[in-house]
């Protein structure tokens, strides 16, 4: 995942790098090689308010007399604006949705204007922490999900909820396989009583796992479903819950109303919300209309595996700030990965060219 | 967030009326709305940009033709170029054939085979399907109890794990009997090779007369890149674009036509069984940049009512009566959700609140049962209804004389309002006022 988009952001990295040298009138120096940038990354965000602090009007008279005096050069929005637009391109090309891409490009050109940059520091260094604190801020923090369910009473309870297609009810197959995995007790809701063939789906999966089904006919109140499969939870003893529902779209005010009387009658400890990696501008509008009606507690991204660029991730998270649970990677009950916003920004820029 | 975007673009436009000799400045800020309209449709950026290019290049080249304005010269390249991108609608013959459907996972292809089984049921053709999906569990009992509802029979084997061995079976069971032979397959996409494998050697068995690709409204920039795959791999003659009744715009399904060099076919816009529309290139294009889409409407409007049921034209025309009215009704319950309906009128940017659709949907089946209790006289004139015959519509239809009464008040507020629509640009005031309304006396 995020291949496309790391390996343009080296290329933006490198023209950023390049205008802003070429900006400060003197020779241009070779951009960094990307050993060193590697070698940076774990410091992150290392721009400390006193940085900020240090921030000048780009005037003419100003820039001379920081060169003249400090040695320093000043940042100015012309000397960015090119490989900013490029990096616009690149984060629409990948999937960013419009309005995010729009605030990325925003806080970069806040960030860097009016900056100083001492002669012989390094660049690269700088962009780098520039677009990494972007990213990191828009990414947010991970979420443990073992430590969730360890630290929280039982049953935990998991609502998964999303629009058609996305994955549900194989992610909730995954998760439950997961938290069996690591030694947790689990129980399915076989919420979705609309789809046709949905409860068969979910029965199948939690045959395979070896995972108990709350189920009730097709075409049964999910609600009173997932009643159950909490109630079943308490009686048994059981670790956590995962209600399954059935996909439907934000615009249906009936379809959303029903979503939120599962969400009063079974109170969940958490809402996932499940949408796939390869969704574009789409991503942010829905993603927003669930948060609004029945809020979202954390975010599963399904479908990674179709080299998508990612860009679905960074949307969804700034949109809801919200963290990334899992990333689905395949369609066999391992194939979920935990989420580490940390570890992917630093893939994304650390990386080799 | 679209809508704002569809207005900043009519503004853009708007800059241009009136105007005699093009304006660069303009034109380049029309082109900069549209690439944003564009983009967050999802349509693929390289197209855009391209599209852009050349509606910039033309608008400023080429000499509008006499008697056009500035504006209409612009809207003319701009829908053209649009029209361009887009390809002709796939076409959809009515003759013995066999489909084979492709797509990636949780793209809707089992939901819409058995719409399209439908669709050439409708048409009076025998039709069967066969599912061809042995990984999904519940894929077969899914499309199964679809096709049972609609008495269309269904091939498959649960627990049969080699998708070729039943399509041959399939086949050879179905060719006899039926016209349309429509194949499901499991949801694969591009690099899983080992599915890219299967799907082409199903093709080649089955030797299909169309091999469509079913893409998800929602699908972002990877459209392209899937598309291409797929075409490279079974050679895709059309695509459906399924999910378009939630609020993404489809714009993956562009760049999908644009790497097959197909046509979209259908387009998918709802959960129930009907919900399939042949694909109109004017109405996705409104969609697209947030215009309304008329077109699909009166199309969809011609299906569910007979041409002696409802005027459409005599409505439009403000010829209205109470009559009319509960027909109306009737019909939007068989169009389908109200919203649905009125997103596809060109309302603009016009912002209707979500609970007024429900309000509204409920009242109208209390007006349909007080309609009922009127007598013809009543419906055809309903201005001679007085207070007397308040009293006693109201103990016909079991309901409080007030709710008589504002049923009649709705009634004169649509009559006005379709008067209002005749002429569209002026009708937009009214259509907001009747939406405000629509909600208003309900307390």
């Amino acid at each position: 995942m995020f291949d496309s988009l790391k390996k343009k952001l080296q290329n933006i990295r490198t023209k950023f790098a390049s205008n802003i040298e070429e900006a400060a009138g003197v020779g241009v120096e070779p951009p960094q090689p990307p050993g060193k940038a590697e070698a940076a990354a774990p410091l992150a965000r290392p721009e400390s308010p006193a940085v900020l602090e240090e921030r000048e009007k780009p005037t003419l008279i100003n820039r001379v007399k920081v060169f003249v005096r400090e040695r320093e050069i000043l940042i100015q929005e012309k000397d960015i604006e090119e490989p900013l637009s490029e990096l616009e391109m690149v984060l629409l090309e990948n999937d960013v949705a419009l309005p995010v891409t729009d605030e990325i490009i925003s806080r970069m050109r806040a960030e860097l204007v009016g900056r100083h940059r001492r002669i012989g520091d390094s660049v690269d260094d700088l962009v780098v922490s520039t677009l990494r604190s972007a990213l990191c801020g828009v990414l947010g923090e991970g979420f443990d999900l073992l430590r969730y369910v360890e630290e929280h009473e039982r049953p935990v309870k998991i609502l998964f909820t999303g629009v058609n297609g996305t994955g549900k009810t194989t992610t909730v197959a995954k998760v439950g396989h997961y938290l069996q995995k690591n030694g947790f007790s689990v129980v399915i809701g076989a919420g979705d009583t609309f789809r046709a063939g949905a409860i068969e789906q979910i029965v199948t999966h939690a045959d395979r796992l070896g995972i108990r089904v709350v189920r009730h006919q097709p075409g049964a109140d999910p609600s009173a479903v997932l009643f159950d499969a909490v109630q079943y939870a308490k009686a048994h003893n059981i670790d956590v819950v995962l209600a399954d529902t059935a996909g439907r779209f934000h615009n249906r005010a009936n379809l959303m109303n029903q979503l939120e009387k599962i969400r009063r009658v079974m109170k969940p400890d958490l809402i996932v919300y499940v949408d796939e990696a390869v969704a574009g501008n789409d991503a942010v509008i829905r993603a927003d209309e669930f948060n609004r009606t029945v809020g979202t507690d954390a975010v599963v991204l399904t479908k990674a595996d179709m080299d998508p660029r990612g860009g679905a991730a960074i949307s969804i998270a700034h949109t809801v700030g919200k963290p990334i649970l899992f990333l689905g990677t395949g369609q066999g009950y391992d194939d979920i990965m935990p989420f580490e916003p940390l570890a992917v920004v630093n893939e994304l820029l650390g990386g080799e060219v | 967030m679209l809508d704002t975007l569809g207005n900043s673009l009519k503004d853009a436009v708007k800059k241009l009326s009136g105007k005699t000799v093009i304006d660069r400045a303009a034109v380049d800020e029309l082109v900069r709305d549209l690439q944003r309209a564009l983009l967050s449709a999802d349509v693929n950026v390289k197209l855009v940009m391209q599209l852009s290019q050349s509606i910039k290049k033309r608008a400023l080249e080429e000499e509008p033709p006499k008697g056009m304005g500035v504006r209409a010269h612009v809207l003319r390249i701009v829908y053209q170029e649009l029209v361009r991108l887009m390809g002709r609608p796939g076409e959809v013959s009515l003759e013995p054939q066999t489909i084979l459907m492709a797509g990636l996972q949780g793209s809707g292809k089992t939901t819409t085979a058995a719409k399209l089984a439908r669709y050439f049921q409708r048409k009076g053709l025998r039709t069967g399907v066969i599912c061809a999906d042995t990984f999904r569990p519940g894929a077969y009992d899914q499309l199964k109890t679809l096709c049972d509802r609609i008495s269309v029979p269904c091939f498959g084997k649960p627990g049969e794990p080699d998708a070729l061995a039943i399509v041959r079976e399939g086949l050879s069971a179905f060719r006899r009997q039926y016209e349309v032979i429509i194949i499901d397959t499991q949801g694969r996409h591009a690099l899983e090779e080992n599915l890219i494998e299967e799907i082409i050697q199903i093709n080649e068995i089955a030797h299909p007369d169309h091999r469509w690709l079913v893409i998800d409204a929602a699908l972002g920039q990877q459209a392209s890149e899937q598309a291409r795959r797929f075409h490279e791999a079974i050679g895709i003659d059309g695509v459906i674009v399924t999910k378009m009744d939630g609020t993404a715009k489809g714009g993956g399904a562009l760049s999908a036509v644009a790497e097959t060099r197909s046509g979209i076919v259908f387009i998918g816009s709802g959960e129930t069984i009907e919900d399939l529309e042949r694909f109109d290139p004017d109405g996705f294009i409104s969609r697209l940049l947030g215009m309304g889409d008329l077109k699909a409407l009166v199309e969809r409007a011609e299906e569910a009512v007979s041409t002696d049921e409802i005027d459409v034209n005599a409505m439009l025309k403000g010829k209205f009566t109470l009559r009319d009215m509960y027909k109306q009704l009737e019909a939007l319950n068989r169009m389908g959700p109200l919203k649905q309906i009125m997103s596809m009128l060109p309302l603009g940017g016009v912002q209707i609140p979500d609970d007024a659709y429900d309000i509204t949907s409920t009242k109208m089946q209390r007006y349909r049962v007080i309609m009922d209790s009127m007598t013809p006289s009543e419906l055809d004139d309903p201005s001679i209804i007085g207070s007397s015959r308040v009293q006693r519509i109201a103990r016909g239809a079991g309901v409080a004389p007030e709710d008589v009464r504002e049923l009649i008040k709705y009634y004169k507020i649509m009559q006005r309002a379709l008067k209002g629509m005749r002429g569209m640009d002026s009708g937009r005031f009214n259509m907001q006022r009747m939406m405000k309304k629509f909600g208003g006396p309900g307390k």
